[in-house]
């Protein structure tokens, strides 16, 4: 009975011992407790929504986490450890951005434009800097509307300066017909060079107006050109300002569905468990600001999306 | 007035004593866990029947309730989570509330009961029929003898059954998770992982042990309150025990969720 | 009380040594007989299992008791629980045995026989034996009183 038992014992211990082992092994290989890890110091100017254990992204994986920060008299060391099988990707040109989103734990997001370039190193003190999820995106957006007032109003500059009597075109026009007239005047250009006082000031006037279109003319050409390349490909081309506006929509509209989505289930939630605690109400308010935004944002955008129908740029 | 006031000095000093006296024998069984003199042949034996009847005897029953109780806990989870569109913290679920959480506080329910009211019963027994005075008259240690074989196979039975718990309702998981969200198990994997922390689950393992160590120490030492040849104080004996023992699961899961989220 | 007060400083002279039978140390009820008797060695001695167990179970041979290894203490008759005690005792290293009040054990006997007929069994094991009673149950040792 006793030899039967400790059979037994012992052959539970050692199976289930060797379970919980593999189990915390695997856990710890996953987690590279094993492997080497490379601490990297970044510099920021606040550690609010930074903690120990906030993880670092890349490309919306987790390639290691915020170890130890420090408090100095320029500000904040932030320093984060990334496992040896991530480091390729944090190179001597990334970029490290806080992301604090709306409804989720903050973390930070390396940028690498080359991922073949140098790798960083461990004794660089690499800048964090602090983006704001739908904040940011509403600035973007802002600073391109303005842009984009910007351009509007260059056109609009530009195509009434076509379609103004006193302006370039209408001169160089004007100046033009003055010109055919003359010529037609006097029925040739030797006819004129045998003529009297007046015909040679004629064509004295006929050179200096000549000239003078040749020069205006390369001028507004030169700006219509500036308009074509510049501010068109600025306007419809494949990064112009409209795509990004309509970008930018998008992105707002998703978010803004999502927090409408949130926003639905948070009210679910408080009402079938229990009343509307601080932090519900305070991430309410948030929310609700920010669906204020990005309705205004889209309002405004909305405002200066019609100029296109209307501000065609019509050439003389 | 007098007398309330005596009556309050005297139930403090009761539970002065009281508190002293289990602090001191817990100081002492610690302190013996470590001793050589501990592991002599006769204690083994204690600690292989005691082992057997706590841990393999009970594990077919056991991992009938883990799986049972992991698939009700796995479904209703995994249906409110999607209701909720919160798809993002079924790991955290997991890992955060069914590993740490629940897997130790139904393990020491089920040990406390079936062995922890065992204890109580066979030390209260043992000091009515005087048995301990037999001990003592043969130069053998209760503390060794008795209770390290005891307290070592509550903590050692806490943790290896409380993961193996763990694992049964991850496991069911996979099975839950597939039919609700169509998960693979390799995604599956990837949340819990991603969930898993290996301090937290140290701190689960201190916790099963610290749950081991009282839900075996306080039925010895309310089982040595026992008064000799009186067997009725038997069943109080027990009762008190076990009404403690609670007290201390509840005491535990309190202080061991404070230490995770400070 | 004298008779109890003198037995206690004994077994506080020769408490390393002391091999107690007495109703005041009873066997233990959740051990096998066997294994009340072997408890002594593995605890002192640190002697394996399976070793302790043969010699529980040569000892038992020699009381011819050999039915009772896997029994408990509540099914042994008062004479059986007598040599399993006695036995118990006898495991001690170097024992001093002590028999208290023998007859409030052997509630059937009348005389001293059984019990000298029993320590002659176990003679080997043993260094010293003091029998400890009340001065009116000593004519029921005197007839077989040849130590």
């Amino acid at each position: 009975m006793t030899n039967n038992t400790e059979f037994k014992v012992g052959l539970f211990i050692i199976i289930t011992a060797l379970l919980i082992l593999a189990s915390i092994g695997y856990v710890a290989y996953k987690k590279d407790v094993f492997s080497k890890t490379y601490v990297y110091t970044l510099s920021s100017t606040t550690g609010e929504n930074i903690t120990e254990g906030t993880p670092v992204v890349f490309w919306g994986f987790n390639i290691g986490q915020v170890s130890s920060m420090e408090l100095t008299d320029s500000g904040v060391l932030v320093q984060i450890k990334i496992p040896e099988r991530n480091n390729r990707v944090i190179r001597a040109g990334s970029r490290f951005v806080l992301e604090k989103p709306l409804l989720s734990s903050s973390r930070i997001i390396v940028y690498t434009d080359n991922l073949n370039g140098l790798p960083l190193q461990e004794s660089a003190v690499p800048e964090l800097t602090v983006s704001d999820d739908i904040n940011e995106l509403i600035k973007r957006g802002q600073s391109i509307a303005e842009k984009l007032d910007m351009i509007t109003n260059n056109i609009a500059s530009i195509t009434g300066d076509m379609s103004d009597p006193q302006g370039d075109v209408k001169r160089i026009l004007k100046n033009a017909d003055k010109v055919t007239a003359l010529l037609a005047e006097k029925n040739s250009l030797g006819e004129m060079l045998m003529g009297n006082d007046e015909s040679v000031r004629s064509i004295e006037e006929i050179i200096k107006i000549a000239l003078d279109i040749a020069e205006r003319t390369e001028e507004i050409t030169g700006r219509l050109e500036a308009l074509t390349q510049e501010a068109g490909e600025q306007l419809y081309g494949g990064e112009g300002i409209l795509t990004l506006v309509r970008e930018i929509l998008d992105e707002l509209t998703v978010k803004l569905a999502k927090v409408e989505i949130t926003l639905d289930n948070l009210n679910k939630t408080s009402a079938e468990t229990v009343d509307a605690t601080e932090d519900l109400s305070l991430l309410r308010e948030d929310v609700d600001e920010t669906v204020s935004a990005i309705r205004n944002l889209v309002d405004d955008l909305d405002r200066m999306i019609p100029f296109k129908a209307e501000s065609e740029i019509k050439l003389p | 007035m007098i007398k309330t006031i005596e009556s309050i000095g005297r139930s403090s000093i009761n539970i002065f004593v009281t508190l002293r006296a289990t602090l001191l024998l817990a100081a002492g069984i610690i302190l013996r866990l470590f001793s050589r003199r501990a592991y002599n042949s006769a204690s083994r034996m204690v600690f292989i029947n005691q082992f057997y009847f706590t841990s393999v005897q009970i594990l077919p029953l056991f991992l009938f309730v883990a799986v049972i109780f992991g698939t009700m806990v796995n479904g209703m989870a995994f249906q409110v989570i999607k209701n909720l569109g919160l798809t993002d913290y079924l790991g955290r679920l997991l890992m955060g509330f069914v590993v740490t959480e629940i897997a130790p506080f139904v393990t020491v329910l089920l040990i406390a009961l079936r062995s922890g009211s065992a204890i109580n019963a066979e030390i209260a027994v043992m000091k009515v029929n005087r048995e301990l005075n037999t001990l003592k008259i043969f130069n053998i240690d209760v503390i060794d003898y008795l209770f390290v074989p005891r307290v070592m196979t509550g903590m050692l039975s806490m943790v290896l059954l409380s993961s193996l718990f763990s694992m049964t309702v991850l496991v069911t998981g996979i099975f839950i998770s597939s039919a609700i969200f169509g998960t693979s198990v390799d995604d599956y994997t990837g949340i819990l992982l991603k969930s898993a922390s290996l301090p937290d689950i140290v701190i689960v393992l201190i916790k099963c042990a610290t749950f081991g160590f009282f839900i075996t120490l306080i039925p010895i030492i309310r089982g040595l309150n026992a008064s000799e040849e009186e067997l009725t104080s038997i069943p109080v004996a027990v009762l008190n025990g076990m009404v403690r023992v609670f007290i201390a699961i509840v005491i535990i899961e309190v202080l061991s969720s404070i230490i995770r989220f400070i | 009380m004298d008779l109890e007060r003198e037995l206690q400083r004994f077994i506080s002279e020769h408490k390393d040594r002391i091999g107690l039978v007495s109703m005041d140390a009873p066997l233990i009820s959740n051990l096998s007989i066997w294994s009340n008797i072997a408890l002594i060695r593995q605890y002192h001695q640190n002697m394996p299992l399976n070793e302790a167990k043969n010699i529980a179970l040569e000892l038992l041979s020699r009381m011819e008791m050999e039915g009772v290894l896997g029994k408990r203490n509540s099914a042994l008759d008062p004479e059986e629980r007598f040599c399993i005690m006695l036995l118990r005792a006898a495991m001690v290293r170097d024992a001093i045995l002590v028999l208290d009040r023998p007859f409030s054990i052997l509630i059937n006997q009348r005389d001293g026989a059984f019990v000298m007929d029993a320590l002659k069994k176990i003679d080997d094991l043993i260094a010293e034996t003091y029998i400890f009673d009340y001065s009116w149950a000593e004519s029921c040792y005197e007839a077989n009183n040849d130590q």
